[in-house]
């Protein structure tokens, strides 16, 4: 079948009215969440995703594709009101989303980070589902070496795009790998780092350790530091943007697109690192870059679209090859898992159902985002008012809920609360808690076609794998990624040793 | 920088230890590789970034805790959430949750007895119903006298 025909299919799919409902309530969800400060989409997708078993498996990836673009288009709401990002990836429109907003601009500020959303999305789902067949179709021929290469491609990523120091980001990814590697082994049957303990043959689960770590951990560390919201600047009235807004805004959206989607498709690549890197390429190209930071409507079209088109970027490598790129996308692949469908190449062709549903599922979840958002700020400014000291109780409440629907048990509700306590520290101590999702995730993938490729290399080492030309360009490229730091080092030493000269 | 050289060494503490039991399991040959392969190259990877932390800490990153000062509240919170886990199955979802709503509104955010009660006796019920009279998630019903069948 051809592209078109393909998605035509999944339009067929994703029109039937239930699924419609769940396009609707994810990406309503998801925009809630957003807007509400402490939840934010990696929380909120592992705390739905008990309640996607009774779904099929299509409409429960349609319902979580939808919280996860939601709450992308949901952020900036507060990052423009109460200078509050709703979540990480919208740190950066507080920057001038804030300041547009006290000179009486905020709805165009709101207009265009949806309208600069919308597009973002749009042009980021067009992308993938015109990469996304060629590189399944290349991924098919890959063997345990060259999947080996990918993942420890994917792995160097990590600790550079998520944190500011990288050396901590790997460490973290480093114990991510190690609580991955708890529980029975696939291949010897040995059980590891079990203490005895019947909970843990079957390793720790993903969905208390990702509630925990980001759900738990943000609303203890909020309950210990209260820091007093700003003020909401009222409800704004007109939020069409001028023509001007337009003039000035259409570059830095065609920029953000790019910049989102080329960062969304990259192992580590964060919608909140493609906002920030939307933003510094607005301020480089700027003709007056001390305007940005003061309420331009640059540093709003530009990262809000970034955000998007990443956010639509990471299904590539996910539907693709099964590489989730993020803590949400990692979660994502649970749901895949949990409902029978093994992510890789074949997914295309053995789900092909699942692919262009959720495809043509993202299409119509940005109309229905643009559609819906910009009457119903009014209503989200509202839900900004209901004071923090009520809203946090409710969402240790919902995730303990989550934690115990998951399997009925105790030791999950346990478990999530003991993460929770870890991701509190975290925070306090400035640790990065997705690099060690994405490496829990990544680490039983990586040990298993590890072991699968030294048992085919049969003594031959090294040699094997960089004689093979994909896994010794990807594991090539790695290197590089590892060695960058020690060479820029280098070069800023020299540089420093001939300016004293 | 302190943080860093503290974290460092932690990861360094752990790698021991982790090493050693790897080691137990059979780490096997790069031919052959056995379970305990893998967590000892773990082990391996963590205690070298635990070193370099600790011999070359970050001069840019905040030298103290980031933190605040509410710390009675912190341990309030921690409290009630252990008690939760005892009390879940032998109370019953209901009741619990509403006792953990209670003290978390009151003693921990400091509202009023009147938005504390209203507030944990609407989230409580209308949670349970979602979830197991429409979703039929099997909360645990504990000593109230609510039919089973919900």
């Amino acid at each position: 079948m051809d592209t078109l025909g393909s998605l035509l299919h999944g339009f067929a799919v994703a029109l039937t009215p239930g699924n419609l409902l769940y396009v609707l309530l994810g990406s309503l969800i998801g925009t809630v969440i957003g807007v509400l400060p402490g939840l934010g989409p990696t929380a909120s997708i592992a705390l739905l995703l008990p309640a996607t078993i009774g779904m099929d498996m299509v409409s429960a990836l349609i319902f979580l594709a939808g919280i996860y673009y939601g709450a992308m288009y949901g952020g900036s709401t507060t990052s423009i009101l109460v200078n509050i990002p709703g979540e990480a990836a919208s740190v950066v429109t507080c920057l001038d989303g804030y300041q547009m907003a006290r000179q009486g601009r905020a709805g165009p500020a709101l207009g265009m980070s949806a309208f600069g959303s919308f597009i973002g999305g749009t042009i980021g789902v067009l992308a993938v589902m015109l990469i996304s067949p060629f590189l399944a179709e290349a991924a098919l021929k890959f063997g345990p070496p060259e999947m080996f290469a990918l993942l420890f491609f994917a792995f160097t990523c990590i600790g550079g795009l998520t944190g500011k120091s990288r050396a901590r980001g790997l460490l973290m990814a480093c114990v991510g790998l190690l609580l991955g590697s708890v529980g029975t082994d696939d291949i010897h049957g040995v059980d590891r780092f079990v203490f005895g303990t019947l909970y843990l043959r079957d390793g720790i689960a993903l969905v208390p350790l990702a509630m925990g770590l980001f759900g738990m951990g943000e609303i203890l560390y909020n309950v210990e530091r209260r820091e007093s919201t700003g003020a909401v600047v009222g409800t704004p009235k007109d939020l069409l943007p001028t023509r001007k807004d337009w003039r000035d805004s259409r570059w830095p959206i065609l920029r953000g697109s790019l910049v989102g989607f080329g960062i969304g498709i990259l192992p580590g690549g964060m919608p909140a690192v493609a906002s920030l890197l939307s933003y510094a390429v607005e301020k480089r190209v700027a003709k007056e870059p001390d305007r940005l930071g003061r309420g331009a409507i640059e540093g709003v079209a530009g990262p809000e679209t970034a955000n998007n088109a990443a956010t639509a970027g990471g299904f590539v490598p996910l539907l693709t090859l099964g590489i989730p790129t993020n803590s949400v996308l990692a979660l994502m692949l649970a749901a895949l898992m949990l409902h029978g469908v093994t992510p890789g190449p074949l997914l295309l062709f053995k789900w092909p159902d699942v692919f262009w549903g959720v495809i043509a599922s993202m299409y119509i979840g940005n109309v229905m985002l643009l559609v819906l958002n910009l009457p119903m700020i009014g209503l989200f400014v509202q839900l900004l008012k209901v004071p923090y000291s009520i809203l946090s109780p409710l969402i240790i409440m919902f995730v303990l809920l989550g934690a115990y629907a998951l399997n009925n048990s105790v030791t999950d509700v346990l478990a999530t609360i003991l993460f929770g306590l870890v991701g509190y520290l975290m925070k306090r101590y400035g640790l990065e808690p997705a690099p060690l999702v994405l490496a829990f995730v990544l680490g039983p993938m990586l040990e298993n076609n590890l072991s699968k490729a030294l048992i085919m290399a049969r003594g031959a080492g090294l040699s094997f794998f960089f004689g093979r030309p994909i896994s010794g360009t990807l594991l090539t490229m790695a290197l590089v990624v590892l060695a960058f730091p020690l060479v820029k080092r280098c070069l800023a030493w020299r540089g420093k040793a001939a300016a004293t000269a | 920088m302190r943080a860093d050289r503290i974290l460092g060494f932690g990861a360094l503490l752990l790698a021991l230890p982790v090493g050693l039991t790897s080691w137990g399991y059979g780490v096997g040959s790069p031919k052959s590789p056995g379970a305990g392969f893998w967590p000892f190259l773990i082990a391996a990877s963590m205690a070298g970034l635990g070193a370099a932390l600790a011999l070359r800490p970050d001069r840019a990153l905040h030298p103290r805790a980031d933190g605040g000062s509410r710390w009675r509240s912190l341990g309030i919170a921690l409290a009630t959430l252990g008690i939760y886990v005892l009390v879940l199955e032998p109370l019953g979802y209901l009741l619990a949750t509403f006792l953990l709503l209670v003290v978390q509104l009151k003693w921990v955010e400091a509202r009023s007895w009147r938005t504390t009660v209203l507030t944990a006796g609407i989230a409580a019920a209308v949670s349970f119903a979602i979830f197991r009279v429409f979703l039929k998630v099997s909360l645990p019903v504990g000593i109230l006298p609510l039919p089973r069948s919900w």
